[in-house]
């Protein structure tokens, strides 16, 4: 079943002095035939304006765009298709939802909680909305084992009665992934409004809005096999209803005259300007490869490399692993450091025997703050990956330990 | 791994990195000044102790950072000793190149350069 999967991937086939063995899955997936072929059979013989030609090339582009909100209503199980906004990215989902809030949801005084592990995407808009409308962000704290303290958690919602939690589904650092149900029926009881960053979970595990019941959700397509420059944000009907337009221009509107412009319906009202069709529609071959597959198998699939790759991980001496030691409640992200080696070292050096991973702060840096660490070297791992890359990885990490120790 | 001697990572680099010429501080530098590598937030501090005509007598740094930044930075103070301030201020990238025998991509290229980057911020 692997190598049926890997034979989809051409970008795998690459050989050069070295057999790439690509570990950084979390910063960008690549891309399957499926989703290549797509996206180049729409610009071949598709690509017209969606929403706006009246002649037959538009109205099937029109037709294809708008079936792919149906396939996404479905893949996460929203109610109903209009909850479904494409956007360029999880950030500019994230951005939508804080810039929205804070416009006139929100008032100075009020309380926003977040979480330590949270990605910049989801902190930095935050912090601009405080510091713009006088609210508090309060940060909720990480276990050793890099889990949200979810004692603390009750505690500051109790405490401050937050109008908003953001919380990111799987943390892209940790891989651990968050009781985001239980969370999102706590914060609910304080009233408060919860966003859901599912960029590192929708790739790898089923997720379901209605379930979760989070009143926001958005996650990335480049991420789960699909282009860059296109992402979905969920929200609740009646509150998109409620939150004001992030971008004004073309396609978001109902009537434009001198005096006012009268905003068009959901979903129409968060997409201004021309959208990114051809992503939209490779996004939409992006869910169909998942689906194939199914969720609840790559799961599976998944939890077992987990389990394969902490073991390997674990017997390397000098190695400190951030986040859960266990393959429970965790995806196939792992963050470590390697005792006197720089993560810039080790990453540079991995590359020269072919294997792509990623050092640095991976946009998480208070997360490494509350390990009192700066940087640290991230693997992660999808559908395609497979154990004989991770025996490579361990291989070449101890001769990198070799030559650094000699 | 390559074990040329264009390698970035030779023995001789790594030599530097685990025993560095000139790492330390100083008390009162005539020039110092602090650089960051806004890839991973590691900091440098580079100390200068320069005479009364001009020519460098003793140089410090200290921090923490990848083996590029310590190996690179314990090659290019050894330089800097003997120079005048004059030459240090037209002192460009090329220069660290040329004492590291070794070329770098562009996204490790700031571990490199991480003390000319101080250089640079104390004399201009």
């Amino acid at each position: 079943m692997i190598s049926e999967i890997r034979n989809q991937f051409p970008i795998l086939k690459k050989r050069g002095a070295k057999p790439l063995a690509y570990l950084d899955n979390a910063a960008t997936t690549q891309k399957p035939l499926a989703v290549l072929e797509t996206i180049d059979e729409f610009y071949r013989t598709k690509n017209a304006p969606v929403h706006r030609g009246v002649y037959a090339l538009a109205e099937a582009a029109t037709a294809e765009y708008e079936s792919v909100r149906d396939h996404v209503q479905d893949f996460i199980n929203a109610k109903q298709r209009e909850e479904i906004i494409f956007t360029s990215g999880a950030t500019a989902g994230i951005n939508m939802v804080v810039s929205g809030l804070a416009a006139d949801y929100l008032h100075a005084g009020d309380h926003i909680l977040l979480s330590d592990m949270e990605h910049h995407a989801m902190i930095v808009p935050w912090q601009d909305a405080a510091r713009r409308k006088k609210l508090k962000i309060d940060f909720v704290p990480l276990t050793a084992e890099g889990r949200i303290n979810l004692g603390v958690y009750k505690k500051l919602l109790a405490k401050h009665k937050p109008k908003f939690v953001g919380v990111t589904h799987v943390s892209n650092v940790l891989g651990t992934e968050n009781p985001v149900r239980e969370m999102t029926a706590l914060a609910h009881k304080v009233g408060a409004l919860v966003l859901v960053d599912a960029a590192q979970s929708i790739a790898h595990m089923p997720v379901d809005v209605q379930k979760l019941n989070c009143d926001f959700l958005a996650f990335s397509g480049h991420k789960m096999y699909g282009p860059t420059g296109v992402g979905v944000l969920y929200g609740k009907y009646e509150l998109l209803e409620r939150l004001p337009p992030y971008i004004f221009g073309g396609h978001m509107i109902e009537q434009v005259t001198r005096a006012k412009t009268t905003y068009a319906p959901l979903p129409e009202k968060f997409e201004g300007g021309t959208p990114p069709v051809a992503e939209v529609i490779g996004l939409g071959a992006a869910i169909s490869f998942l689906q194939n597959i199914g969720l609840k198998n790559i799961k599976k699939e998944e939890s077992k490399l987990t389990a394969y790759a902490l073991r390997a991980l674990k017997n390397i001496s000098g190695l400190t692993l951030l986040g859960p030691a266990t393959a429970d409640a965790r995806a196939p992200i792992f963050s470590f450091t390697l005792k006197g080696i720089h993560p810039h070292d080790i990453a540079t050096l991995l590359d020269r025997e072919g294997i792509a991973v990623r050092a640095g702060h991976h946009c998480a840096q208070i997360l490494h703050e509350s390990f009192s660490l700066d940087a640290s070297v991230r693997v992660s791992l999808c559908v395609y990956n497979t154990p004989s890359e991770i025996d490579r990885l361990v291989r070449a990490l101890v001769t990198i330990q070799k030559r650094f120790y000699a | 791994m390559l074990d040329d001697n264009r390698d970035i990572y030779r023995e001789e680099i790594m030599e530097h990195y685990r025993h560095p010429q000139n790492f330390g501080t100083m008390k009162r530098p005539t020039f110092e000044a602090e650089a960051l590598n806004p890839l991973c937030g590691d900091k440098i501090l580079l100390q200068l102790k320069v005479n009364k005509k001009g020519v460098v007598e003793q140089v410090r740094f200290s921090g923490a950072g990848c083996a590029l930044s310590i190996a690179s930075s314990s090659q290019f103070t050894e330089w800097m000793v003997g120079k005048t301030v004059k030459k240090l201020k037209t002192t460009g990238p090329d220069q660290i190149q040329k004492l590291m025998r070794a070329k770098i991509g562009p996204a490790r290229l700031p571990c490199m350069l991480i003390s000319l980057y101080a250089l640079q911020k104390m004399l201009n």
